[in-house]
Formats: structure tokens, sequence, C-alpha cells
């Protein structure tokens, strides 16, 4: 953030003798000076009127659905960055006709540089952002079409580590040494599209069986962003240590992680398994 | 007779594929590693376990219920112009599906008719998954405006006049009925006359109403199960391979076809999705497939979700035979609607040549084009090697084997 704010200085030093980069809105028919942007992976869009240009970034380089963080870069007719503007944004999906019920909040970091931490993009498809800007006795507004927000809950794809690389081991030990956990499941091998109930036995790095753990599942395939098509519980427990996780469900062959987070009074810890299912 | 048919038909298939194909060889193309064995065993059709119970329908297995459901599934009384019956759009002989693009009933609907092959085995029923039985399925195009466009009143009005006797000898007596009042009457959000006569029924009308309909549903279904795959051409190859008759691999299939099957299970990743004895996972995905801009827009799923959960008919109501965690789809159901915006259930290979076009809007009129639009995606579910045109006509021959009969009650 630093460095971006740095650059824009520099830029902003830049823009008083005349821009690096300045391109005039195509939407408008130039009815108004050039207006300067800044990076090359940014989206670039002039307010209806033509009072402001309105330059988008994704500090984080993603656009996914759930929380988002979002740089704004302002300036105003006459190429000048503007502070202290008010400005209200709209997360809107046009063809769903909605917004969001957070309100994100713009933060003002100078050099014509607002940060909004709080976007969300509460399902996948096509967003758009709508900006009303009010600097002075000037006001406008922008409807800034996005990315396509990521489908499926989370965009990230990772490149599978080859087989051999995978350890599926059914006995682990977790994250921060806390606890030692294994699964059994009820069908083995484990097939695809089918219900599944499994026996987590919890114990603690010495042997203890846990007793009244809060146990969440988390289910993912690394490489296609999604996970288990169920929701599955931890419907029981059989006996100390012992504890019955059900409606798992692998819809596809391929690699899998089923992570379970585990909160048993103080301790607090988290262990994943690998899965190869064919 | 049928082998002489074959061997006919083999000597046709091998002479056109010299014609075609004179310069491709396919070196070892009918070897296959113990791996791959065991992904072709789970495609096939003796991997299919029996029918699953559905505890929800007390009448699914009955076979009095069964042959009356055929009657009702073929019965075009049961629609608003005398002209629609369930078989209207799942055609016996179009592969319980029909050629259109879009259903078409007394009107047209939103989506292309699934086929029946194999439902019963399904968790979720159309695209969307809005039904979580065959019963429950049944009952919804009765009401569709677009569909049979009548009323469960008018439904239970026709079983009195023309089913009472075989619908007692299942289902008991008749419950009383006091006057009908509007025989469109129904609880119907698109049409407000509709639901005031509904709701002039008295609440004992309504219960019997409903009663009475739901019996019609699961006789359906009780038929409906019935519709099932048979012994494709590939599941002869897969029964030749786990027999160790590799002799007669080359006989059953021919090179390209096997070569395809390679890459269906292989490099172009189909079994992601398409995978068990009936090639679907019964789940729903978005692959961003192109739809008419006139059409609106398809949440899918999304919607389904909430459309399942809402349904007087799941599972887990009044009129389901089941309870609790038997209904172990809809207990377990992923209520994330936000991940499967516009997604749509995988449907079934089987008999897929027989059937176009594709796709949940009839997108697509050949396997060809699906299979165009498959290797440009680049959806992570099935992103795959690089396939070559060669590579798709043999995935499109490999495509072909997976036509067999189709059973059906008595037939
Ligand atoms: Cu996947």
């Amino acid at each position: 953030m630093k460095k971006a704010i740095l650059s824009l200085m520099i830029l902003g030093l830049i823009s008083w003798t005349g821009c690096a980069t300045t391109q005039t809105a195509h939407d408008d028919g130039g009815m108004h000076a050039p207006m300067t942007q800044h990076y090359e992976d940014s989206i670039f869009k002039v307010t209806e009127n033509g009072e402001f240009s309105v330059e988008v970034l994704f500090p984080d380089k993603k656009v996914e659905m759930g929380v988002n963080n979002v740089d704004l870069i302002i300036h105003n007719k006459k190429d000048e960055d503007v502070t202290g503007a008010k400005i209200t944004v709209t997360p809107w999906m046009p063809s769903m006709g909605h917004g969001v019920m957070e309100t994100p909040v713009a933060n003002e970091k100078g050099g014509g540089l607002y940060n909004v931490k709080n976007v969300v993009f509460s399902m996948t498809g096509d967003w758009e952002l709508r900006l009303e800007i009010a600097s002075g006795s000037t006001a406008d507004s922008v409807k800034i079409p996005l990315p396509p927000v990521g489908a499926m809950g989370h965009t990230h794809t990772m490149k599978a580590p080859s087989p051999s690389e995978i350890d599926t081991s059914m006995e682990k030990t977790s994250m921060k040494g806390q606890f030692n956990v294994s699964y059994k499941s009820d069908v083995h091998p484990i097939p695809v599209n089918r219900l599944l109930s499994w026996n987590l036995d919890v114990k603690t790095a010495d042997g203890q069986p846990v007793k009244n753990a809060q146990i969440k599942i988390l289910g993912d395939m690394p490489e296609h962003g999604h996970g288990f098509p169920t929701e599955p519980e931890v419907s029981g427990t059989m006996e100390d240590g012992q504890f019955l996780v059900e409606g798992l469900k692998f819809s596809m062959p391929g690699w899998w992680v089923v992570t379970f987070h585990i909160t048993a009074g103080e301790m607090m810890d988290q262990v994943s398994f690998n899965l190869l299912l064919n | 007779m049928a082998g002489s048919n074959r061997f006919l038909s083999l000597i046709l298939v091998l002479g056109s594929l010299l014609v075609i194909f004179p310069g491709t060889v396919y070196a070892g193309v009918h070897d296959w590693s113990p791996g791959e064995v065991r992904t072709l065993k789970s495609l096939w059709i003796k991997s299919l376990p029996t029918v699953p119970q559905d505890p929800s329908n007390a009448y699914g297995d009955d076979k009095l219920a069964a042959s009356l459901g055929r009657k009702f599934f073929f019965d075009k009384r049961f629609s608003g112009n005398a002209k629609v019956s369930c078989g209207t759009c799942h055609r016996v002989d179009y592969a319980f599906t029909d050629d259109l693009p879009l259903a078409h009933g007394m009107g047209t609907t939103g989506r292309r008719t699934m086929t029946l092959i194999g439902s019963a085995y399904y968790p979720w029923l159309f695209w969307d998954g809005r039904k979580d039985s065959l019963w429950s399925q049944a009952l919804g195009p009765l009401e569709s405006s677009v569909e049979h466009g009548i009323s469960r009143v008018f439904v239970v009005s026709i079983i009195f006049q023309h089913y009472r006797k075989e619908y007692e000898d299942i289902f008991g007596p008749l419950p009383p009925v006091g006057k009908l009042g509007r025989l469109l009457a129904r609880p119907a959000s698109d049409d407000p006359g509709a639901f005031k006569g509904w709701l002039k029924l008295s609440l004992e009308d309504r219960e019997a109403v409903n009663r009475v309909y739901v019996n019609l549903g699961k006789a359906i279904a009780a038929y409906v199960r019935t519709i099932l795959p048979g012994i494709s051409r590939f599941d002869e190859y897969v029964a030749a391979l786990n027999e160790d008759r590799a002799g007669d691999l080359k006989g059953i299939f021919t090179d390209q076809e096997a070569e395809g099957l390679r890459i269906f299970i292989g490099k172009a990743k189909c079994t992601n999705c398409h995978s068990g004895p009936l090639f679907t996972n019964g789940e729903f995905h978005n692959l961003d497939i192109p739809v008419s801009e006139k059409m609106p827009f398809d949440a899918g799923r999304a919607e389904g979700i909430s459309l399942v959960l809402a349904d007087e008919f799941n599972c887990l109501g009044n009129f389901s035979d089941a309870k609790g965690k038997q209904c172990q789809q809809l207990w377990w159901m992923d209520t994330d609607t936000r991940k499967y915006n516009g997604a749509m259930k995988t449907p079934t290979l089987r008999n897929v040549v027989e059937r176009p076009p594709y796709m949940h809007a009839g997108q697509f009129n050949a396997i060809r084009e699906v299979l165009d639009f498959y290797r440009g995606s680049k959806n992570p579910d099935i992103e795959h090697q690089s396939l070559t045109n060669s590579d798709l006509k043999a995935l499109e021959a490999f495509l072909g084997t997976l036509s067999g009969p189709i059973l059906s009650l008595g037939e």
C-alpha cells in the first residue's frame, strides 16, 4: 500500500507537468480535458457528466465472492487529484437488479487515493461498482463494470503436486501439534458421489481422548476451487475422543483436502487430510 | 441373428474406417492399465446397484402402483387441452425426452426436457434440482401453466371419474371430497384466481385433494423408477475386459471408439462430472454455456436450493413417508446458494447420441458442438490437456457406444 501511495505521489508530480499515459474517455466523445490512467491493469472510467475520472484497482489482485479490497483514484476535470471527496460505493449486480446489504466505506489515503476495504460480492457473476462522488459543490456518479466475480466460492486454482508428493495418510498430527487425529470412512475405498460417514478419532498430543470438542469441517478441491456439495456435520460423540462426521460427499474424482478445525477447551488447532479419489 | 447382424455392421464399420482413416494407427489401443480398468468398471452397468429405495414413497416398488402410474403417465386427459401427457415431452421413442431445445406442453418452458433414464438414482430432479423425489417431481409439471396446465383439483376430479377402482385397490378408499369448486383451483403464486379458489376449499378438502394428488405422483414415480438403461456396447466391452477376453475387445469396439474411451477417462477429464454407471455425478455445475440473449437469466441450482427447501412435497414434508435423516440428501444439502448461481445438473450420457439437442436450453444441436465447447472451456472442473480434432472425433465415436435398449415396466 505504501508503495502505491508513493508512486501516486510521484505520478501526482508528473501530472503537474503532464502525465505519462493520457487517455480521453471514449464514452462521452471528448467533451472534457484529457484524464489520466496511471496503471495498465486498472479499470478507468469518467463519470456521467465528465466531472471526475475514476481508476479502480484491486490491491489483492483478485475479485472474488466475499469481501474484497478496492482502491479508487479520483481526478477532477482538470486531471488534478481530488481530496476530501465524499464517496458512496454500491456494489451492484445488474443481471439480478440488486446490490448487497453491507454498505462499504471509502477511506481517504491522500493524493486522490481512496481505499474501500469491505466491498462484498454476495454471489458469482457480473457486478458493477456504482459510485457517487461529491467534492465541494461538484457531484457526479458513475457505474463501473467489474471483471466477473469468481465461481464456486473461491477462485484459487492450485496445481496439484504429483500424487507421490501428496501425503494421504489417514492419521495426522494437527498443525500446531495439539491433537493427533485419524479418520475411518464407513465405506472404503472412498467412493465418489455417495454420502459418507467418518469416524474421527481425536486425541491430545499425549494420547488422551478429547471430550466435548467443537469440530468444523471444510472440504476443498484445491485444483478446482470448490468443496463438498453438502454440509457435513459432527452429529455425535460416539465415546470420548470418537466423533461421528456425517454428510460428507465427494462429487468428483481427484485431489481433495478435508480440514477439521478442532476446539476443545483452551486448545484450538486444525488438521488436513489429503485424498486422491478415482 | 443378432450376432450375424453385429458381424455385418462390424465389417461395415471397419470398412468405413479404412476409407476414413486410412493412415490412423492406434497401437495397443485395447490395452488398459489396472487403474484404467478400475475406472472402466466403475462406469460399467454391472456396477449400478439395484434401484435405491425411496423412503419418501411407500408405493415406490409397488407393482400395481407402477402399472397405474404408467396409465397416468400417458393419459392426455391430465392437461388443459387434453393433448399433453408426461409422455408428450418424455417420449418413449426418443429416450424419454423430446427433440426440442425448450420443452413444449401447453406452452413453451424455459428449459430442455431431461431424459428419465435411470432417474430413480438421482438425489435431485430437474436441471436445478428443485425436487428431491420422483413423486414430487411428477407433480410439478401438472400445475405448470406451460406444461400440463391443470390443477391438483382437476387431477383429483379425473381420478374420481376414471380411476376410482384402480386407485382404491392400491391406496384405499378415495376420501370424501365436498364440492371441488373451481376446477383450476391450486395454491399458485402465478394465478390469484386459482389461489383464491383453492383457499375457498375447506381445510379438510384441501388435505384430501393433496393426498390424492400426492398418491398420483407416487404411482407415476413407481413407473418412472422402472425406466432404466440396458446393456450398451460399452458395457459389453467392459464385460469382455472383466472376463479377460482380451481377444474379443477388438470385435466390440473399433480402435477409434477405444481411443475415444481412453480420452474420455483420461486427458479430457470427462469423468470429473460424468462418473459412475449413469455417467453423471448428479451434482450441479456452472460451465458458462452460452445462452441466447433472448432468454432471461437462469439462476439454476441457486434457485433450486430454495425451491426444494420450501416445497410442501419435499422429503421432510407432511406427504412424505420418510422422516429426519432418512431424507439424507435434503438433510445434508449444501444451502450456500451463492456457489451455485447458474449451475445445472450433470445429465446422464446413457443413450446420449440419440437425443439431441443438448444442454439445459438445448443450445447445441450436435454432440460435436458440445465437444467443441468443452474443448475451449477454461473451467477448472474440466481443465484438460489440449484436444485435437481427431480426439474429438474419437470421443464422439465412443459416446455412440453408450446407447442400448431402454428398459421400462413390461418391456
Ligand atoms: Cu471439482
